[in-house]
């Protein structure tokens, strides 16, 4: 007999097996409403993973071969593609940065009423679609455009300035698309450091500065590194905007996928690049996370 | 920071006085401090008390300066300090939320001000362990925050608030979020600590009994304004007009009239013999519910004694004490309250019993009639 | 994922049919069938096969059609591959159809059914039928340097190369090496018949990449498609680009300040396959045997100046002599070209790509 169905002095309990019972079956219920969302993680994402990774050894006579990740080594293209491509999204995240962390600031220190109304703003382009915002990038920046003629007109400069097809326009758009993503993990962590927090540092001591140094920006590091992950990782599949705005100047990853694909019509070599991008970015998340205590700043823990 | 209150020698005095004239503060049109005057003596642990929104949190934060008055002077000694940003005021606080920083260790956290002033490691360490003995934590300090208990906790924001030695220090309901039990014991040690440090110490709470408990004195506040300033006993026994009767310990009022002589009678009890008060003005008298006793067949000298007779109307068994309303004359009641022993038989007290209270009247309290209900 | 919607779209376009074209598809002697998928590029090319070839060849022949933009071998590829063929005309280049071809990936052309009687010889394989034949030329802004022919204009890739004559931008071909490697060797002095010949070796893909690399500094855009050529120069964000002649032309009717020369350009040609598993292939093999035919061709010019690969269609053309000579396919213009080499990029493609996307992504 079950110990746990009989008491100290030896007696059967009450009920005891069918209440361990039922508790088994709540657990059970529980379980089973994870099933769809386990059913669509590997349907939409293990599967094709998997399926990703069998066709990058598939050389291109349809036999198994390591032939795709050789001739990553061979040409030179391949490394510097992986070099830019995680170059321009680093870039893209600290410019991110610099300017959705006084725009977060800015929002979280004002009235709650006021915030939402400004947030509204951030968000508008996300309702724009993402081609549109890149060829209005173009037309802003380009030889003969907008800001050009506006910077010649106004005396500012005398030849136009090359502001896109080069990495700076790439720049320049990427930034403006992938600001919101920013900008609201770090407002939400913004938001939740108290007031005293502030009061308090000042209170012992700290100058404004000192304090913002000291208490506020270390307690705003977890919003930033959510939200800088997040726009890190989606810059490193970025097509439109570096195509569009780079002038084919800034060859990333993506760019080269595509350039295999409709050249060679070669799974397999598409599918390495995809499997080295995909394996780059799980080595560069697990570093991150050492370094910042990941879990706190995805899950939030203050 | 030019007002280091740290980096001078030890013979600079461990406390100062605050001395607050015509401080004002509004918030649209309505007044949060309504011309505040206020000395708080050199060493002097003194409660702001009163309701929420009475303006006691505004005043704390004044002498902050975590909020910028509309008027007024803000004196710490000789010093004005009306204009001075909070962190060049030199005065320690505890927070209502502790506001504990949560990416600090327990010791860096008490650290943090020393290490602001520039005081060297060793004796920012040695300084650390003096201040978490003094709150009995000793052996806490590589604790992360968020593994230390509500009562942790404080004791840490109070370590924080005077291991740079302020001689001045605010509080602002700092035991609001503990349980009854160890809000009381904190209520004992903070007072040990006040004791222990010297320092001129400010402290708000809207829970009298806190108040009553710790204070040198008792600064009573409503609609922006002091109505009382005065030691817990006198608050407690004098208290100076309804508002402080009624906010601070249980009272019953009853209303009293003045007789051709110059008394004051409620019913035909006479009350005062000859109050000095203005003919035709209207008074109060003040009944706290454990100043009432049952008289039984004891003789009373009336002459000390106020009598009223009455009938018992509910009766409610508390534990330590039991509460009792009778009724005297037609409109109104009294509340009281005594001590209860298991032989008792005044525990067995039922409604519909007649009864007779007496009041000392040495413990009549005569105040003026609150126009107000 | 798109067969819901298509289907639909097949429902109504099959209800149409019945309802509007019975008579013209009983009186051509067609059954009425499935309609078939016909897909083409975008921009002035695609409008321009709309115009002449598609719509009357439709009408006439009672087979219906559904239009479909971006066109791509690959995505052909992947269809045939996954087994769930939409397509059943597909436009592409010559050298991407070769590929594909070789790759398995497309339908033999039945000859029994489409008449290549009067074609040019070479303008038709067994996997696609010519629909077109466009030049890769040099265009530059007439504003900055003269319109063509004038003295002092640029003539040769020679020309392209030289910014201390012709100071200014250029723009290249991105992400594709289809045409980029021969001009850099004619203007580094190569004469055009052994353009192909040193190309075959290492060496001389080398040589036309470090020829490339010599301009790069220059190249301030890499174009990746015929609407972005039309669009740099419209905008004069180049002086001088590399593209297709029609899609200058077109710009040019909208009011671009371009010109450019057939000297020394590559002669080249798009066409028509049918992926292999073709759902309507008997019908699509009727309909691409009706837009092959010379009255459509002939119509072509007056939307695109790409010449037809039908010779026939130079005799029914209503299209005015200067009209016809401007085409790249005139016998006026031929001799001045270099005909893209399907061999070379059969054999040589890939490698040539690796080598041109190292460049790039220098």
């Amino acid at each position: 007999m079950s110990s746990t169905t009989i008491n100290k002095a030896g007696n059967e309990l009450m009920n005891a097996k069918e209440l361990r019972a039922d508790g088994v079956r709540e657990q059970r219920l529980l379980l089973s409403l994870a099933t769809p969302a386990l059913l669509a993680v590997i349907a939409i994402i293990v599967i094709p993973v998997g399926w990703l990774f069998y066709l990058s050894f598939v050389g291109n006579d349809g036999h198994l071969s390591l032939e795709n990740y050789q001739k990553m080594i061979e040409y030179k293209s391949y490394a510097r593609t992986f070099v830019t491509t995680f170059q321009v999204s680093l870039l893209t995240t600290l410019l991110c940065i610099l300017i959705g962390y006084p725009l977060a600031y800015f929002l979280a220190i004002m009235p709650a009423r006021l915030a939402g109304f400004f947030m509204l703003a951030v968000l508008l382009p996300f309702w724009t679609s993402l081609l549109v915002r890149t060829y209005a990038w173009l037309v802003l920046l380009q030889k003969n455009g907008i800001l050009n003629d506006f910077g010649m007109a106004a005396g500012l400069w005398d030849e136009p300035i090359k502001l896109v097809h080069n990495l700076t326009g790439t720049l320049i758009g990427m930034a403006h698309i992938m600001l919101p993503f920013l900008v609201l993990p770090l407002y939400s962590s913004m938001r939740k450091i108290e007031r005293d927090m502030m009061h308090a540092a000042a209170n012992l001591g700290a100058s404004p500065i000192q304090a913002f140094w000291k208490v506020y920006f270390p307690l705003s590091i977890s919003g930033m590194v959510a939200g800088s992950l997040i726009v890190f990782v989606l810059c490193l599949g970025f097509y439109v905007t570096p195509a569009v705005l780079g002038g084919g100047r800034v060859v990333m990853v993506a760019t080269q996928i595509t350039a295999i694909l409709e050249n060679q019509f070669n799974w397999g070599a598409a599918s390495a690049l995809g499997v080295v991008l995909l394996v780059a970015t799980l080595v560069i998340l697990f570093a991150v996370s050492k370094l910042f205590k990941l879990d706190n700043a995805l899950f939030g823990k203050h | 920071m030019d007002s280091n209150p740290d980096s001078g020698p030890s013979q600079l005095p461990t406390a100062l006085p605050i001395k607050i004239q015509g401080l004002t503060k509004k918030y649209g049109s309505m007044y949060a401090l309504d011309s505040v005057d206020l000395d708080i003596k050199s060493g002097e642990f003194l409660t702001l008390l009163g309701p929420s929104g009475s303006g006691k949190t505004t005043l704390l934060m004044a002498i902050a300066g975590f909020n910028r008055p509309d008027a007024g002077s803000i004196r710490f000694g000789d010093e004005e300090m009306i204009l001075k940003a909070p962190h060049q005021r030199g005065v320690g606080m505890v927070f209502q939320s502790y506001a504990l920083f949560p990416h600090m260790t327990v010791a860096e956290n008490i650290a943090f001000p020393l290490k602001l002033r520039g005081v060297a490691a060793a004796e920012s360490a040695e300084r650390v362990d003096t201040a978490l003995a003094t709150v009995q934590l000793s052996g806490l300090g590589d604790r992360d925050i968020d593994q230390l208990s509500g009562g942790q906790r404080q004791r840490v924001a109070l370590a924080r608030a005077f291991v740079f030695r302020p001689r001045i220090l605010l509080m602002d309901e700092p035991l609001s979020a503990l349980d009854k039990k160890l809000r009381e014991q904190m209520q004992i040690e903070l007072k040990h600590l006040h004791e222990q440090l010297g320092v001129t110490t400010v402290y708000v709470t809207h829970d009298q009994r806190e108040a009553l408990t710790m204070s040198d004195r008792i600064a009573v506040i409503n609609e922006g304004k002091l109505t009382q300033v005065d030691t817990p006993h006198v608050i407690y026994n004098r208290p100076a007009n309804a508002f402080v009767a009624d906010f601070i310990g249980e009272s019953t009022m009853l209303p009293l009239t003045a007789n051709e002589s110059g008394g004051l009678q409620f019913d035909d009890h006479l009350i005062a013999h000859d109050h000095a008060g203005d003919a035709g003005s209207e008074w109060s008298l003040v009944i706290r519910p454990e100043r009432l006793f049952v008289i039984g067949d004891e003789v009373i000298d009336p002459e000390k004694t106020v009598v009223f007779p009455g009938v018992i109307r509910e009766f409610v068994f508390q534990g330590d004490t039991a509460f009792a309303l009778a009724s005297i004359g037609e409109q109104h009641n009294l509340s009281f309250r005594f001590g209860t022993d298991s032989s008792s038989s005044q525990d067995t007290l039922h409604p519909g019993d007649s009864i007779s209270l007496g009041l000392h009247r040495s413990d009549v309290i005569i105040i003026p009639r609150d126009r107000k209900p | 994922m798109h067969n819901s919607p298509k289907q639909a779209h097949r429902v109504r376009k099959m209800l149409l049919a019945t309802g509007l074209t019975l008579s013209t598809a009983l009186a051509t002697g067609f059954a009425a069938a499935d309609p078939i998928t016909v897909v083409s590029w975008g921009g002035s090319y695609g409008a321009a096969q709309d115009a002449a070839l598609f719509t009357d060849a439709s009408k006439n022949s009672g087979i219906e059609i559904i239009r479909e933009s971006g066109a791509s071998m690959s995505k052909t590829c992947l269809q045939v591959e996954s087994g769930s063929v939409t397509w059943d005309l597909v436009v592409t280049g010559s050298g991407g159809a070769a590929s594909a071809a070789a790759k398995g990936c497309l339908e033999k052309i039945d000859y029994s059914v489409v008449d290549v009687s009067t074609f040019y010889p070479n303008l038709y394989t067994d996997y696609c039928v010519g629909s077109d034949v466009f030049a890769t030329v040099m265009s530059w802004n007439t504003d900055k340097y003269g319109e063509p022919g004038s003295p002092g204009a640029p003539k040769s890739w020679a020309d392209f190369w030289d910014v201390k004559k012709f100071p200014g931008t250029r723009a290249y071909r991105a992400n594709n090496v289809d045409g980029a490697l021969e001009p850099a060797l004619m203007a580094d002095g190569v004469a055009p018949e052994d353009v192909y010949k040193v190309l075959s070796t290492k060496e001389g893909m080398m040589r036309a990449i470090n020829k490339i690399r010599e301009l790069k500094p220059h190249i301030a855009v890499f174009w990746g498609s015929g609407a972005q050529q039309a669009q740099l120069m419209k905008d004069a964000e180049v002086d001088m680009s590399t593209g297709w002649n029609g899609r200058f032309d077109n710009a040019k009717k909208d009011g671009a300040k371009v010109g450019y020369t057939f000297n020394q350009a590559l002669l080249d040609y798009d066409c028509f396959a049918m992926p292999k598993g073709a759902p309507n292939k008997d019908v699509a093999m009727k309909f691409l045997n009706e837009i092959s035919k010379a009255e459509y061709q002939a119509n072509l010019p007056f939307h695109i100046t790409y010449g037809p690969t039908n010779q026939k269609a130079y005799e029914v053309t209503t299209a005015s002599k200067e009209l016809i000579e401007a085409l790249p396919s005139h016998p006026k213009n031929v001799p001045m070209m270099l005909p893209v080499s399907l061999d070379f990029y059969a054999q040589h493609r890939t490698e040539a790509l690796e080598l041109y996307m190292e460049l790039l992504s220098e």
